[in-house]
């Protein structure tokens, strides 16, 4: 009964229009997720929470926009005032209350007429003048799919490469054909080497990207549930990802991740014998700790400062491409013993007191997470502890994948698992349940709580995993 | 849910230590159980008593704390059967508190008063009872009970605000007896403050005045040579629990406010930056360390926590006890950190230490019959 009062009556403070225009920018004006977000909420005056509304060129228009068209509606209310009596009153009422209920899907228009209107034929120009450089452009072009672990590889493979090479990657995880296209007009002619991140959203979404990118060598991350939402089925994610093995033919060097079950699989159904499957087994005496990771393959023996077991094919498949490319034994021993872990995927930090961070955030896929709980369970003689909102964009495996996180989770003994209450988290509760855990499960409200309460938790010596970070329009 | 109180601020030179004492890591680690309903009981500098949701965050007090109490209702208190936390109004609310916690430093807190209405009030409350915090609060009653029982303390004289008034120049010529460098401090004061090094006669003057500017009483005592300063956190009630000794790595001559409280570092509270943890000295004087520590967290009846620091010259290895902290700062949770001890841990074994004494004393006979009332007014009662 409460929430629905605080629903309806947050639609009427100031700060509903606000919360709009920003959940638009959130969700980076994809006007799907943002009704359903819409849908979602039940408080539209605390919707900022983890960000803010960013006052750039389009959303201080668009929020212009917004009271205007607001006003308007308000103003479509007046006539029903010329009817006489109490019946013209009424019907003004319920029509201002009606208002809120309706200008949400009101302020989508203007912004899917700017997109298709607009938008669109501006990005296709500018994608039409990328192609084109990138035709003339002489460099072996590089391209990542797969629904987990491209910006890893992305990441791996440039520091490896970039030892004899003059290698260039669009920075942060610009992986659609505008983030590209922006990336391509920066280029001088001059680089060797280019790596391009694939990114799926929708069917077809690969196919765009290798007609805008042309690749020489393609490399396929892995298969699995993230997108399963918009993706609906495994299967329609699989197909996506695999239109890079499409693009390349037979002649052209493929990658695939062998570790995937799902990518193996369609690899073997669709006969793809070219390609080359890389995984943990093309390594020996594998070590790894909080230190980093050794390995060897054949008689060449490598060092990563990299955690994990699950960093073993990633680097390999790039021991690999650098081989292809000619690269010299030494300078790729070189780049290997280079590659760090990157900024939140497993980013290990000390503090003062001599507990150990290890900083996950990014990852929120079940392949990843898995691997992080067996590295996790591999150091022994700490006290450990998981912290963790769950997974988002599950579908309907959701339940399946966090009570596997939870029977994981006990089968390697971590000592705290610390959960953030919401909809997926009483899964690996449940998980943890089934399979007997033994140690603590500590709950909290939010993440914020969970980060403050952490440095009261932890004494010298104890490992704290943070696993993925939701943003606003999943909480 | 137990209700539990923490008790910070103060009408004391520690006042802001307190508050950042009482939020971390206590209000903090108590948030992080979710197991307690906290209420924070924050005492004002004139000594006014408020009690609001918003004083469980920090936050609240590092602006324009003034303006926002001038807002707020003070709240009283009631000690009949219990502790009950009273916010006056037209509709009042009243709340029985189960545990009391004090985070109070220096005086009208730590010094004892705050745990006698704690005990008037009969609740279990966390830390050092009246008696011991009163004497350890003394630096020279703590010396004087710390010689008496053999534990050795460097050579010192203290006096009054009147007695130095009346009396200057016996205390100047018992001075005379102790060597240079000497230490003058304000004997009720912590956190270090208005403690001045003296070098020589010169500066003793002054060095005095300025800490009977904070005080009725004052110590003078020697410094000592080749100095080595640790501090060792202890806690329990009968069965100890020792925490690492630890060595303030300061480069001024001595461990000041602004070393221990202003100094920044990550973990809030006490600076833990230049500080040694554990202290790399031998395992003779570690030993050494343990056992006056020991002996005088026992001695002046210490419970739930306290912390003692000593005075080492590292060439004669002599160990003196310098001065008894019977709630240090921050509880000194970084210091517990490293020996295995999480701030929640370090709370709620606190909490338990509060319930196990206060088990104890129920037990304890207090009453006594007599039939002297009866007789009194009647026919001469001695002999």
């Amino acid at each position: 009964m409460f929430p629905m009062i605080t629903k309806t009556l947050s639609r009427f403070h100031p700060l509903f229009i606000r919360s709009l225009v920003y959940m638009l920018q959130a969700s980076e004006y994809h006007v799907r997720e943002y009704l359903a977000w819409y849908k979602r909420v039940e408080d539209f005056r605390t919707v900022e929470n983890r960000k803010v509304l960013v006052w750039t060129m389009k959303s201080v228009a668009l929020y212009v926009c917004a009271w205007v068209l607001f006003f308007f509606l308000l103003a479509l209310t007046v006539p029903f005032l010329v009817f006489n009596g109490g019946v013209g009153y009424v019907l003004f009422l319920v029509a201002v209350y009606l208002v809120p209920y309706v200008f949400p899907y009101v302020l989508a228009v203007p912004v899917l007429f700017v997109q298709h209107v607009i938008q669109k034929p501006i990005e296709w120009f500018i994608v039409r003048n990328a192609r084109k450089t990138l035709q003339a452009h002489a460099g072996i072009k590089i391209g990542i799919a797969g629904s987990y672990g491209k910006t890893s590889m992305r990441e791996i493979l440039k520091t490896v490469l970039e030892t004899d090479l003059n290698v260039a990657a669009p920075p942060h995880s610009y992986n659609t054909p505008l983030g590209i296209s922006s990336f391509i007009k920066t280029l001088t002619g001059e680089e060797e080497v280019l790596i391009f991140e694939m990114g799926e959203y929708y069917p077809g979404d690969v196919k765009e990207l290798c007609k805008l990118v042309r690749p020489d060598i393609g490399i396929i991350t892995g298969v699995n549930e993230a997108h399963l939402e918009k993706f609906k089925t495994l299967e329609r994610t699989q197909k996506t990802i695999f239109e890079l093995a499409e693009w390349l033919g037979e002649t052209k060097p493929l990658y695939i991740n062998g570790e995937s079950e799902h990518a193996k699989r369609y690899t073997e159904e669709e006969g793809l014998s070219h390609a080359q499957l890389y995984s943990v087994s093309d390594a020996e005496d594998v070590q790894t700790g909080l230190g980093g990771t050794t390995f060897r393959i054949g008689k060449e023996e490598y060092t990563s400062k990299l955690l994990g077991v699950h960093q073993i094919g990633p680097l390999a498949c790039a021991i690999s491409i650098a081989e292809h490319l000619r690269i010299p034994s030494e300078k790729i021993h070189e780049g290997i013993s280079k590659t760090t872990p990157f900024a939140h995927r497993l980013e290990p930090k000390t503090d003062s007191t001599g507990v150990v961070t290890l900083d996950d955030s990014y990852n929120g896929n079940p392949q990843g997470v898995a691997a992080v709980i067996a590295f996790l369970g591999s150091l022994k003689g700490h006290r450990r502890f998981y912290v963790t909102p769950g997974l988002v964009e599950m579908g309907d495996r959701t339940e399946l994948v966090h009570k596997d996180i939870g029977r994981q989770l006990a089968r390697e003994g971590i000592e705290q698992v610390i959960l953030i209450r919401n909809s997926v988290t009483p899964f690996i509760e449940q998980g943890l349940q089934e399979s007997q855990y033994g140690g603590k499960i500590t709950w909290y409200d939010d993440a914020f709580k969970a980060f403050e309460a952490l440095p009261h938790l932890t004494v010298s010596g104890d490992v704290v995993v943070l696993q993925n970070d939701w943003p606003d329009q999943y909480t | 849910m137990k209700t539990v109180a923490v008790f910070f601020g103060g009408k004391s030179a520690e006042h802001d230590v307190s508050i950042i004492t009482g939020h971390t890591p206590i209000i903090q680690s108590l948030q992080a159980t979710g197991e307690y309903d906290i209420y924070p009981v924050y005492i004002a500098r004139d000594g006014s008593w408020y009690s609001i949701p918003e004083m469980n965050n920090l936050a609240y007090f590092k602006k324009d704390l003034e303006e926002k109490l001038s807002k707020e209702k003070k709240i009283r208190f009631d000690i009949n059967d219990g502790l009950t936390l009273i916010w006056p109004g037209l509709r009042e609310k009243k709340v029985s508190i189960d545990v009391a916690f004090p985070a109070m430093h220096g005086t009208y807190g730590e010094d004892g008063s705050l745990m006698g209405i704690l005990r008037m009030a009969g609740i279990p409350f966390v830390g050092c009872d009246m008696a011991a915090s009163a004497v350890a609060m003394d630096k020279a009653f703590t010396k004087q009970i710390m010689e008496a029982e053999g534990v050795p303390v460097v050579p010192y004289v203290w006096f009054t605000k009147y007695q130095w008034e009346t009396k200057r120049d016996n205390y100047l010529r018992e001075i005379e007896n102790l060597s240079y460098p000497l230490f003058v401090k304000p004997v009720h004061l912590g956190s270090s403050i208005a403690i001045s090094k003296v070098r020589d006669a010169g500066e003793l003057k002054n060095a005095i005045e300025a800490a009977l500017h904070y005080d009725d009483k004052v110590l003078v005592e020697e410094g000592v040579e080749n100095l080595i300063e640790v501090t060792l956190p202890i806690m329990g009630n009968e069965r100890l629990t020792f925490g690492a000794i630890e060595r303030p790595m300061n480069d001024t001559d001595f461990f000041d406010f602004s070393d221990k409280y202003l100094g920044g570092g990550k973990g809030g509270g006490v600076n833990t930056e230049y500080s040694e943890i554990p202290a790399k000295i031998s395992e003779e004087l570690s030993q050494k360390v343990l056992e006056y520590g020991e002996r005088t967290y026992r001695t002046l009846g210490c419970a739930g926590i306290a912390r003692v620091d000593f005075l080492i010259d590292s060439q004669t290895e002599e160990v003196y006890v310098n001065e008894v902290n019977t709630l240090p700062g921050s509880l000194y949770h970084h210091n517990w950190k490293k020996v295995g001890v999480s701030g929640v841990e370090l709370c709620t074994r606190l909490v338990a230490f509060a319930e196990e004494r206060f088990a104890e004393q129920k037990d304890t006979t207090f009453a006594f019959e007599s039939d002297i009332l009866s007789k009194a007014g009647g026919q001469k009662m001695h002999e």
